[in-house]
């Protein structure tokens, strides 16, 4: 009995520790800038006020209401692209037998660790030549390419536990191979999609790398670019950076909130039970 | 409705032979039994023709047509799978419309052979629910409405009844006879339970290690089985074999083992005296082995005694576990009334019509 209520306090300490900045960030951007010259922890006075964010979404400099828009229009397409491609080839990889299937596969596991500083020059160079600098189109594609890898390997690991004897019942029910990847995969899949589209638009949406390489035009820099921008000229204005932070990190936290029903079965895999 | 033919079917996984230069034809309207212990190639044979592995050597032929290259979705048959494989997100309904959807049939006449399966199998109150809301007989009954919509010109089973308990599993056997009456379609069927074969079949394939034993009625691979392991599968408990020898003395033909001497009927003297002074291996079924106090009249009797290992119960009759005085041990199936218990000695009378004798070398049945 005191060991379990030691496990607790020990537990109860560390999930504290771990929500202690949070709440600082959640205090200062809920408090006007003088009443934080002295820290958050400092009570008194205690004015709240929803000014930080208003600052923040109509920033002069870096609006954040438009990096957010513009974060949403590279997220959707980089979330919804290599899910797609990667669902594809994942149940391809599963289920065609081609040779050197498995060579092909190890190989795109592999391409998993790659630094993304590795590649960021010739990466730089390449979109240059392409014509894809400072597009959305263009980190759309990284995004889509770099998530490829670990999607197919996770889709393919969740489809291996859909029994095939669903795939055959529906072939002799007069399924063509697109048939039961439209109408009998997919929809059995969707656990799995939804935990890979989670996981995939929280790392898209929280790039940071790879936007300050490819988007430069101020008008096109996305929500975690803009950050940086809101520190203040002459003085640090927490007030309004964690406020960007809290509006910034609320749509990953929307999106884990809405599918973390799925998440966890697709993490575990598919059963009829 | 079609026949289906094998011709010399061979199929290979690396290094296995799963199914070995397998020759047979299956009537119209057959209800054909593939048995055999795991292994044996029987599902393999039943995928190969449903289109769902690829032939390593040999033809397949529906009716006319051969299949060998044609994909399952255009060979117009309908499986029963042993997990059932049904669609796990559609309703019950969906699951049975959806061959009918694939092959664009109108809507009206999608949902008259949906509820007109439905009322036949019983499960019309099931058609809005999921397959996870359903029970195990219930599934099943989904599966087979699902292939029965369909009315394919074969219907494939792979051990339907494996996942149902015992009582279902009886129920169902005697609806899927009438299901096959009633639709007059060739029925292909996989079981390792050598009762559900004998119960159904018009007629019973027997395979071991992906090679034909034997294919014959029911009631001819029970009396003639052709070889020693056909003899041992079917029937239950298996047939009691022993090492003997062909004797003949004073006119008459025995069989002799070291512990026993079992005269053997005229009629069938006849057939077997020419194999005299061979070695045999002589088979008899526990069910031809009776009690002496209890031997049913006009059969040709020969004793023997033994002494009583193990006394098994079971309600109508009582199986016997033996051993003859040089400790070979066997079963016999005796009426309930004889009192043994492990230990005795019984006097068992031997009904010799019904033996079988067999070569130990090719270990065929001697005609």
């Amino acid at each position: 009995m005191t060991r379990r209520l030691g496990i607790h306090l020990i537990a109860w300490a560390i999930g504290l520790i771990w929500l202690i900045p949070f709440v600082g960030i959640v205090m200062s951007s809920l408090r006007p800038q003088r009443e934080l010259i002295h820290g958050w922890w400092n009570l008194s006075p205690f004015t709240l006020s929803l000014d930080n964010f208003i600052e923040a979404w109509n920033h002069p400099s870096a609006p954040l209401g438009q990096g957010i828009r513009n974060s949403l229009i590279v997220v959707i397409p980089a979330t919804i692209v290599p899910l797609f491609i990667g669902a594809m080839a994942a149940y391809g990889f599963l289920r065609f037998r081609v040779p050197f299937s498995n060579t092909l596969f190890l190989i795109i596991v592999l391409l998993m660790s790659i630094p993304q500083q590795m590649v960021a020059v010739p990466l730089f160079r390449f979109m240059r030549d392409v014509g894809l600098l400072d597009t959305y189109t263009g980190l759309v594609l990284v995004h889509s390419a770099w998530a490829l890898p670990w999607v197919i390997l996770f889709l393919r690991n969740y489809l291996s536990t859909l029994p095939p004897e669903i795939e055959e019942a529906a072939s002799l029910d007069g399924a063509n191979r697109f048939q039961i990847f439209t109408r009998i995969v997919l929809p059995l899949s969707v656990p799995g999609l939804a935990s890979a589209m989670a996981l995939q638009l929280t790392w898209a949406w929280n790039d940071f790398f790879m936007a300050l390489i490819l988007l430069f035009d101020p008008d096109k820099l996305v929500a975690t670019q803009r950050i940086p921008l809101l520190r203040g000229q002459y003085q640090v204005d927490w007030g309004v950076l964690t406020a960007a932070s809290l509006l910034t990190m609320s749509v990953p936290i929307l999106v884990f909130a809405l599918l973390q029903r799925y998440y966890i079965r697709g993490l575990v895999g598919w059963t009829l039970k | 409705m079609a026949s289906v033919t094998f011709e010399n079917v061979t199929k290979r996984f690396g290094d296995v032979v799963a199914v070995n230069d397998l020759s047979l034809h299956v009537e119209d309207g057959e209800f054909l039994v593939f048995v055999g212990p795991s292994g044996c190639g029987k599902t393999t044979t039943l995928r190969l023709l449903a289109g769902l592995e690829e032939l390593t050597s040999g033809n397949i032929y529906i009716g006319d047509r051969l299949v060998n290259d044609i994909p399952p979705k255009d060979r117009d048959i309908a499986m029963v799978f042993q997990s059932y494989a049904l669609y796990p997100h559609m309703s019950v309904y969906d699951n049975m419309a959806f061959g009918l959807r694939l092959r664009k049939v109108p809507k009206d006449e999608i949902d008259r052979r949906v509820r007109e399966a439905a009322r036949m199998l019983g499960i019309e109150q099931l058609l809005d629910r999921k397959p996870k809301q359903l029970s195990g007989g219930q599934r099943q009954r989904v599966a087979v409405g699902r292939a029965i919509v369909r009315n394919p010109k074969v219907f494939l089973f792979d051990e339907p009844l494996s996942n149902l308990d015992a009582k279902l599993r009886v129920q169902t056997r005697a609806e899927l006879s009438k299901l096959h009456k009633r639709l007059g379609t060739t029925f292909i069927y996989v079981t390792h339970d050598q009762v559900e074969a004998m119960t159904m079949a018009t007629r019973i394939v027997v395979m071991r290690d992906g090679v034909l034993q034997q294919v014959d009625t029911p009631q001819n691979l029970y009396e003639r089985p052709g070889n020693i392991f056909v003899a041992g599968f079917i029937g239950s408990p298996s047939m009691n074999f022993f090492d003997a020898t062909l004797v003949e003395a004073d006119g008459k033909l025995y069989v002799d083992s070291s512990s026993f001497r079992l005269e053997i009927p005229p009629r069938l003297a006849e057939q077997y005296r020419k194999y005299k002074g061979r070695e045999v291996i002589f088979g008899i079924r526990p069910e031809d082995i009776h009690a002496k106090p209890y031997v049913p009249p006009e059969i040709s009797p020969a004793e023997l005694r033994a002494t009583v290992d193990v006394v098994e119960l079971m309600g109508s009759e009582i199986f016997l576990y033996c051993l003859t005085a040089d400790n070979k041990s066997f079963i016999a199936r005796v009426d309930p009334r004889i009192r043994a218990r492990s230990g005795d000695t019984v006097e068992l009378v031997i009904n010799m019509d019904h033996m079988h004798l067999f070569d130990p070398q090719t270990e065929k049945r001697l005609e």
